[in-house]
């Protein structure tokens, strides 16, 4: 039997500033909240996923001052004044991004649903490591739990990336790759 | 009937999850949270990257109304220093930031190399600091190991000033250390390593990724030609529930030469004799205590190796 705390006060909003996928945005959040709760529920960023809400799966990822962190684990009040990167801000409009066209070139989707964070850690250590070695890619995913088992595809599909980023192809057309 | 089942879990799911609640403090700079430490006392924890805390408020092991945010503080208390002959970490320091700077390109702190980089998640590395680390107490803590085996000294910064303890003696039980709830830890600071001298830190589990380890062994050791001039052992645990050193192994390992069978003697004659491992579901203390011995032996020899190539 789940436990439950009940709580009848409730505490003031607390108004912070934040810029999302390059855009200042002012939310009212309460301190209780976490990052995860104000990107999805107030800001619609559905891309970050819940797993499992303690910084185990890794498919909450956001990519918060260069860094990327466990959304789930960050207090909102905590992003006051950050920049954050979420899977929405990696393409323009009617574009996606290398990592999400080597992905589907390797066809490692099944479900998907690790994916956001998978996508932004492989950003991540492409930003940083523009050629990464086996070693290297295994060693930024390790925290990221596919639960479809997809593991070997990412290992293939960053390589791929990380060629087609070199080769200066950054975006895609969304209507080429999506046929 | 099925229904209506389904509409009680659903009520009760959703109750949980609005009872999260709780206030939080965002002091402007160290003075204004440790002036909110001594109004409020006990009923206000500081939280520093959350990576412990926040989880074990919601398995509901914790309980709290008001939290210290510590986060702004990052400005004056994340760094790593070489000030008067020691090693200084800012106790926000987190792990990623301990492993960008580099410190570990002298080999005298290339334990930092094996605690950082092998530290939980890259993303769980972003947010967790070194301070908290230490100040969790819990057994699996690598980095407070790491820093065990540097013999650190803990800073605590109250209202009415500063004090250093020796980390050695700062655990008291598990999850419970020296601090007095009116006091935060502000830095870990250690006397700088002579030039023949190395760290190692091993952990052994299943995975690599997210690993805990069954056991953890960090060695300090500080040879001329061969002889054994300083050593520091230190497991997750020795007995009590929070990572303790091997006072008896480290006695008889002092003033020898580091031979095979002198290793082999410590690691499984005198260590075994001090040491007390538990069972639980992750391993049985059977083979805690026969992992402890063969870590440490690859942890003296791994040190050893790291003196003499020079790396």
């Amino acid at each position: 039997m789940l436990e439950v705390r009940r709580s009848d006060v409730e505490y003031p909003d607390v108004e912070i500033v934040m810029k999302i996928n390059g855009e200042l945005k002012k939310v009212k959040v309460k301190p209780y909240e976490r990052l995860i709760d104000v990107l999805r529920n107030k800001l619609g960023l559905t891309s970050v996923k819940e797993g499992c809400g303690r910084g185990e799966c890794g498919a909450c990822v956001v990519i918060m001052d260069n860094r990327p962190v466990p959304s789930c684990l960050v207090l909102a009040v905590r992003a006051n004044g950050k920049s954050i990167l979420t899977l929405e801000g990696l393409a323009p409009e009617g574009k996606i991004h290398a990592i999400q066209k080597a992905l589907i070139d390797v066809h490692a989707l099944q479900c998907g649903f690790c994916f956001p964070g998978v996508i932004m850690m492989s950003k991540h250590l492409l930003d940083n490591n523009p050629d990464p070695s086996e070693e290297e890619i295994r060693e930024a995913l390790d925290g990221n739990l596919c639960r479809c088992g997809s593991y070997l595809r990412f290992v293939k599909a960053v390589k791929l990336a990380s060629k087609y980023l070199r080769e200066g192809k950054t975006y895609f057309d969304e209507s080429e790759v999506l046929r | 009937m099925a229904l209506i089942n389904i509409l009680k879990i659903s009520t009760v799911y959703s109750r949980v999850s609005l009872t999260f609640r709780f206030n939080v403090y965002i002091p402007k700079d160290l003075n204004d949270a440790l002036r909110a430490l001594k109004v409020e006392g006990e009923g206000l924890l500081p939280i520093a990257g959350g990576t412990d805390l926040l989880v074990l408020y919601r398995q509901g092991l914790v309980k709290f109304n008001k939290l210290l945010d510590l986060w702004p503080l990052r400005n004056s208390l994340s760094y790593v220093r070489f000030e008067g002959g020691y090693v200084k970490i800012g106790a926000l320091t987190t792990v990623s930031e301990l492993l960008d700077s580099r410190i570990y390109m002298d080999k005298r702190f290339l334990g930092f190399k094996d605690a950082c980089s092998g530290f939980a998640s890259p993303f769980i590395r972003s947010i967790a600091t070194v301070g908290g680390n230490v100040g969790a107490a819990h057994p699996l803590s690598d980095i407070a190991i790491l820093l065990l085996a540097y013999d650190a000294n803990v800073k605590l910064a109250s209202l009415d000033g500063e004090r250093l303890v020796p980390l050695r003696e700062f655990f008291i039980d598990k999850r419970k250390t020296l601090r007095k709830p009116d006091e935060l830890i502000v830095e870990l600071s250690f006397k700088e390593p002579p030039t023949n001298s190395s760290t190692s830190l091993i952990k052994l589990d299943r995975r690599v990724g997210h690993s805990m380890g069954y056991v953890i062994v960090s060695t300090y050791l500080e040879l001329i030609d061969d002889i054994v001039k300083d050593v520091r052992i230190v497991f997750d645990s020795m007995g009590k529930p929070y990572p303790e050193r091997a006072y008896k192994t480290e006695e008889y390992l002092r003033g020898k030469t580091l031979s095979e069978d002198v290793v082999k003697e410590a690691s499984e004659s005198i260590l075994p004799n001090e040491m007390r491992r538990i069972t639980d579901y992750r391993s049985s203390a059977e083979y805690r205590v026969e992992l402890s011995k063969v870590l440490l032996k690859r942890a003296l020899f791994k040190t050893k190796e790291r003196i003499l190539g020079g790396a």
